[in-house]
């Protein structure tokens, strides 16, 4: 795997490095593919060649023979693969034989109706209940695990993650129930199945959670590994923006994040950052965005890259001008970087706003030419965009076209309006006090 | 001798700190001594409490010093016999006149068949006998006496035997105890009393003549040497010597085993001459000649001259000391050459004096009773307590300072001899003395500067020569000081436990601020949790925590850090008793009586000088820190009355408002001075001269780098004062020039920009920018009338008390019930997370200067972010 890591161009802005030791051998594929897509597009044949003779690497260990073989075609440019691999075809049909044989009756059982129904929450019960009337027994269970596993490997995702579901129903051995949700949310990843990937990814936190109680160690490795993996859902499913979200701005998970991975902190700005006009309420994101503030400023000293510099510049340091500069780069990273090609556009978009933002809340008076610029605009494109920011936002601001210039009419804050404030919530959280000492 | 000495002492403690690093950096800061007058006056009166107590003290220590002779005068003048005569006796015939009158008594006693006095007398007789010199010669007189008594006691019960109820019941009860105190002490003096019995009428004859022998109580001593000597001179003809009483000793190989026996069976009772034993087993151990025989009489050696300095007072004597470090370090040779013989605790003794164990058949090594580990940790602490003792301005410190290179040596061989036990499969070595001498190494190391654990290193990498080398420390890693720390803590970190982990961590995190390395000092203070925890260790590990919290605040400040130092430094230095705090001195209560028990404990604790943390260097940090933080703040909370005062550093405060109180303000004499005139300067908008009083501070000096420091601190004194600036004219002013401002603070334009921006970010500063004209435009009306202020304070009032409701309710049901559970925060208070719990501490807090109240940080999760919300 080392191979293809240094095959990759390192020019700092990638953190493919950091990330790929806690991805599996399945889910990395694709990041791979992104980056040699990104190489031939570029037209750098030689990287690519690198990147798929890694890729052969990568994968050779798997059960994926005949994807393997063609890739070896295509790089030697040879028509036959040569005879291991077709001896390996081989062994893996044979293994897949006996496997089925394995797994035939249990699996069959379990698509029969009245078998399911008799099934009940408790796992022993179940067991019993098999064993009496079917004649299942423990190994037939662990077959349906291994045979999971060997879905799995082959890059049969979907058959993979029903036989694991089949299995931790049926399993009472913790550990490997354990590696079944995390194989299942491995295989719910790769056959795109966001919505059950999210749930497993819920189950896998829990599973940490309870389990490993007494490990912090472990419990570290596990998060930062479900960190990684949860990227995934992040930004390819509208769901699982909210809960991996919270999820990662849990106590826990900011820490393990903090501790282990900060490289992280980049995915976690984008994602608010471009979840900002899509958020349901606003008040969360700014609290999201105030957090992240104070993250990056905490971890600035073991971790820094475009995206993270552009929000110190930004928040921190209030430098407008090294904002500019940090979101041009921010950009190519986002084009470059697997996770976040999809959503570039969206978060330049929203980062302009935030400048913006900060921008009218400073200057009273400014500009159109400079905060074009600021925004890294021309002129003519800025005032349309300043004047559809105005309207969307309902800013209280005009645009002198004489002077080019922008006026913002900051209100003071009323008084009495912050007293009212300060107020609202007493009523209902009194209300909701009452309930609790009642209760 | 001691008053004027002492109570110098005590006062110059502040001062004596700041010569903790010259130790080390060798620079002589003489001109430091100067500011030790800054002591404030409130303090006056506290060391002439101080000294008053010393004084107190000093009769008390005269009296013990010269306890002996005054208690026999007092003793003499009760039985008012000699009275006269009393004045120009010399001690010892003045305790044999009291030995004689206990006797008469004794004897009138006897004839009366007066039990009880007999009791009572002998017990004082016996005692004065203890009391006597240890080498002088038992008196004659005593022996008879008790040779007479054990007569008397002996027909007295034949006769009770006879006539039974002749005596009452009180005087059978002494008759009874007399009795065993007769079988007691007279086995002692067997000898001597066959002597008597045998030749009664010449025997105190005899007596006399001796006593002429030896006129003055020094004379038994030279007595004694001349007895080695002539020991020596006739050790080739089969050593053969003449010990005290007469008795002929022989020193020979074979009867080494027996000697030692009989120095062990007296060991700890009250009237043996340790001096004395340590001599005969000086001796024994240059005729040793198996390994078998060095090993036990160094063993035995070693642990006597450790009882020389036993009792918690009185410090072992330098020549012991030094004498102990040679034989430990013999002892480990020859185990190192010796590969059979191994030292071990749990093994049982050897009874046989005869002849030596031999290598049984199936085993491979001859296991003797002992523990290396002890003999190493007791030579650390007798070494520390000697430093404890010493004066640390005399050049004596500086010689006894170096015998650390010595002791670290012997530190380093016994942890090189437990490793090559380890080695072995059969021999069962407990993992605790490995990480105790492991321990000690690092204790030595943490607190100095790298070049100077390098030395030690070579030194001792020297000493055991080429071929050897270290599994837990390989020669390759020792030599870099930073990889050795970091090999000894992990090697704690994976083998020990509980108090010694945390104190390896600590010791760890120490070492790391000392050399600059902040954030990961930081973040392992933070991850380990400490903070939670240290309340229940014992007080040795609590110092070193607060050693450590205060080293790595001034790491921070080193760093440019100011808030964090302030932070760090707060717990330690704003409780105003650093001093205690650190072991650096004794704090006097002013309100509390502290037992003379307390006080020795006290005293026991206080750090060697060469580990100090320079008091003065640290208060004036963290008052620079505090006015950095402290004079923008009451800028800004200075004009409207009404606001909630919050106050970083209340000791901080304290001194500014006395400050402003006097009347006459002088030039500044001490680091206060300089720290509160720069504090007044900067409030009012006078950098520069803010600036220099800073800068003038010498202290500084003391610092590596301190022109970076400087320089340092003149940026944040001009970026402070302007943020002081513009909160206090905000008020006079519409408009301000950016341009004006980087003028007169002498920043740069975009940089003034920023500062600015902040502010108004923050809502500290109600204004906006103008960029065409690059001006400042302050917002007219914010000011509020006193009803609107009111009212504002109102509301905060009811919504706290809300807040303290929910979070009274949230204890009361252990966070269990999910009442509070809604959706988020309300926007306004989002930036006080309450995702910050579990990384623990205060990590560099929000953007703002905002301080979150100390339990908060803890509550963590959902529940108290929407509690807070």
């Amino acid at each position: 795997m080392e191979d293809i890591l240094k095959a990759l161009p390192a020019d700092g802005a990638s953190v493919m490095a950091n990330v790929a030791p806690h991805l599996s051998r399945h889910l990395l594929f694709p990041l791979i593919q992104f980056e040699g897509d990104q190489a031939e597009e570029k037209g750098d044949s030689e990287l690519a060649k690198k990147i798929l003779s890694g890729k052969i690497k990568l994968l050779e260990d798997t059960n994926m023979t005949d994807y393997v073989a063609t890739l070896y075609q295509d790089l030697h440019g040879v028509s036959e693969p040569p005879a291991e691999y077709t001896k390996k075809r081989q062994d893996v049909l044979t293994q897949l034989d006996k496997y089925e044989k394995e797994t035939e009756q249990i699996a069959n059982l379990l698509t029969q109706d009245e078998v399911v129904n008799g099934l009940r929450s408790d796992k022993v019960a179940n067991l019993e209940f098999l064993k009496n009337q079917h004649g299942v027994t423990l190994e037939m269970v662990n077959a349906l695990y291994d045979f999971g596993q060997f879905q799995f490997r082959c890059g049969q995702y979907g058959p993979a993650a029903d036989m694991l579901y089949q299995f931790r129903v049926l399993s009472t051995d913790n550990d490997k129930v354990a590696a079944a949700t995390w194989g299942k949310l491995a295989s719910e990843i790769l056959s795109t199945n966001w919505e059950s990937a999210v749930d497993e990814l819920k189950n896998v936190r829990e599973g940490i959670d309870t389990r490993l109680f007494n490990n912090p160690r472990a419990q570290l490795d596990h998060r930062t590994m479900l960190i990684h993996w949860s990227l995934f859902p992040l930004f390819n499913f509208e769901g699982a923006r909210e809960p991996i979200l919270d999820m990662f701005f849990s106590a826990s998970y900011i820490n393990t994040i903090q501790t282990s991975c900060p490289w992280i902190l980049r995915y976690l700005i984008a994602a608010v950052i471009t979840g900002r006009t899509r958020a349901r309420n606003s008040s969360v994101q700014q609290k999201q965005l105030k957090d992240i503030v104070r993250y990056v400023r905490q971890e600035a000293y073991e971790y820094a890259d475009p995206i993270t510099q552009f929000v110190n510049a930004l928040y921190i340091a209030h430098d407008f001008d090294a904002a500019r500069e940090a979101l041009r780069l921010s950009e190519e990273v986002c084009r470059s970087d697997f996770f976040l090609a999809a959503s570039t556009d969206a978060f330049v978009n929203a980062a302009r706003h935030l400048i913006c933002e900060s921008y009218c809340k400073i200057f009273s008076r400014m500009n159109i030419r400079d905060l074009s610029a600021k925004l890294g605009l021309n002129p003519d494109d800025g005032e349309k965009w300043i004047v559809n920011l105005i309207r969307e936002t309902r800013l209280d601001a005009k645009i002198d076209s004489q002077d080019g210039t922008v006026i913002m009419n900051h209100p003071p804050n009323n008084v009495y309006q912050q007293v009212i404030e300060k107020t609202k919530g007493g009523f209902f959280r009194t209300q909701v006090l009452n309930a609790a000492v009642s209760k | 001798m001691s008053r004027f000495f002492r109570a110098g002492n005590d006062d110059s403690s502040s001062e004596s700190s700041s010569d903790e690093e010259e130790l080390y950096s060798g620079e002589e800061g003489q001109e430091v001594d100067q500011e030790q007058s800054e002591e404030e006056s409130d303090e006056f009166d506290q060391s002439d409490e101080e000294s008053e107590e010393a004084d107190d003290k000093d009769a008390g220590d005269q009296k013990q010093g010269a306890f002996r002779f005054l208690r026999d005068n007092v003793e003499s003048d009760s039985e008012g016999e000699d009275e006269v005569r009393d004045k120009v006796k010399s001690a010892q015939d003045k305790r044999l006149d009291e030995l004689e009158t206990s006797i008469k008594q004794i004897e009138n006693g006897l004839k009366n068949g007066d039990w009880t006095l007999i009791s009572n007398e002998f017990d004082k007789l016996n005692r004065q006998v203890t009391k006597l010199p240890a080498g002088s010669k038992i008196p004659k007189p005593y022996i008879k006496v008790i040779a007479e008594v054990e007569e008397a006691v002996n027909e007295a019960l034949a006769k009770a035997k006879v006539t039974p109820k002749k005596m009452n019941a009180i005087q059978a009860k002494a008759l009874n105890a007399v009795k065993q105190k007769v079988k007691k002490t007279n086995k002692d003096y067997q000898a001597q009393i066959t002597v008597y019995r045998e030749d009664k009428d010449t025997y105190l004859w005899s007596s006399d003549e001796e006593e002429e022998e030896v006129p003055a109580p020094k004379a038994p001593k030279a007595v004694k040497f001349e007895d080695f000597a002539a020991a020596e001179e006739v050790a080739d003809e089969g050593f053969a010597t003449v010990g005290k009483g007469g008795r002929t000793l022989q020193y020979t190989p074979e009867s080494i085993f027996k000697h030692l026996r009989g120095i062990l069976e007296t060991r700890g009772k009250k009237n043996t001459d340790r001096i004395d034993q340590i001599k005969v087993m000086e001796k024994l151990n240059e005729i040793a000649n198996t390994p078998y025989q060095q090993i036990r009489v160094l063993l035995t050696l070693v642990s006597a001259r450790f009882d020389l300095g036993s009792g918690t007072t009185n410090v072992m004597p330098l020549e012991h000391w030094k004498a102990a470090e040679k034989e430990l370090s013999q002892l480990l040779t020859i185990l190192a050459n010796n590969n059979e013989y191994v030292v071990l605790e749990n093994v049982e003794e050897w009874d046989d004096d005869e002849k030596p164990p031999t290598l049984q058949p199936g085993e491979k090594h001859i296991k003797v009773a002992g523990s290396i580990v002890s003999y190493v940790e007791r030579l650390d602490d007798e070494l520390h307590r000697s430093l404890q003792s010493i004066d640390p301005h005399t050049s004596e410190y500086i010689e006894r300072l170096q015998d650390e290179g010595a002791l670290y040596n012997v530190i380093f061989r016994g942890l090189l001899y437990y490793e090559a036990l380890q080695k072995d499969e059969t021999i069962e070595v407990p993992q605790d003395s490995v990480n105790r001498i492991i321990m000690r190494r690092l204790e030595h190391v943490y607190f100095k500067p790298a070049q100077v654990v390098k030395t030690f290193e070579e030194n001792c990498w020297k000493a055991v020569g080429e071929n050897v080398d270290s599994t837990t420390t390989p020669r390759a890693q020792a030599q870099e000081p930073a990889e050795l720390v970091n090999v000894l803590c992990a090697y704690l970190y994976t083998h020990s436990e509980g108090i010694l982990r945390a104190r390896a961590l600590l010791s760890q995190v120490y070492f790391l601020a000392l050399h600059d390395d902040y954030y990961k000092a930081r973040d392992m203070m933070l991850m380990s949790h400490l903070q939670e925890t240290v309340t229940g260790f014992d007080i040795q590990s609590q110092i070193l925590y607060n050693r450590t919290l205060v080293q790595v605040g001034l790491c921070a400040f080193r760093k440019g850090l100011i808030y964090d130092a302030q932070n760090t430094l707060q717990e330690i230095c704003g409780s105003g008793r650093q001093k205690e705090l650190l072991a650096q001195g004794v704090m006097m209560q002013r309100y509390s009586q502290v037992s003379p028990e307390q006080e020795r404990l006290e005293k026991q604790r206080q750090l060697p000088f060469h580990m100090h943390i320079n008091l003065e260097l640290l208060e004036c940090v963290y008052l620079t820190c505090s006015m950095l933080l402290e004079i923008p703040l009451l800028a800004q909370t200075g004009s409207s009355p009404d606001v909630r005062k919050r106050v970083i550093s209340k000791t901080y405060r304290r001194m500014l408002e006395y400050h402003e109180r006097q009347i006459f303000t002088g030039p500044p004499e001490n680091t206060r001075d300089h720290v509160m005139q720069a504090s007044k300067a900067l409030a009012a908008g006078e950098w520069k001269k803010s600036i220099s009083f800073i800068h003038s501070i010498k202290i500084w000096d003391l610092m590596p780098n301190s022109e970076e420091i400087k320089e340092m601190l003149s940026k944040q004194i001009q970026e402070e004062g302007l943020r002081t600036y513009l909160f206090t004219y905000a008020p006079f002013y519409d408009t301000l020039a950016v341009e004006t401002l980087s003028d007169m603070f002498e920043l740069d334009a975009t940089k003034v920009a920023a500062i600015i921006s902040k502010m108004i970010s923050h809502e500290e500063l109600a204004a906006s920018l103008d960029q065409v004209t690059s001006n400042v435009i302050f917002r007219k009306g914010v000011e509020l009338s006193r009803l609107q202020s009111l009212a504002l304070a109102l509301s905060d009032k009811a919504s706290a008390l809300i807040e303290t409701n929910e979070r009274t309710l949230e204890q009361r049901t252990q966070g269990t019930s999910n009442a509070f559970e809604r959706q988020g925060g309300r926007g306004r208070g989002g930036h006080r997370g309450g995702a910050r719990g579990g990384r623990g501490g205060p990590r560099g807090g929000g953007g703002n200067t905002q301080r979150q109240a100390g339990g908060t940080q803890f509550t963590g999760g959902a529940l108290g972010a929407a509690v807070r919300g």
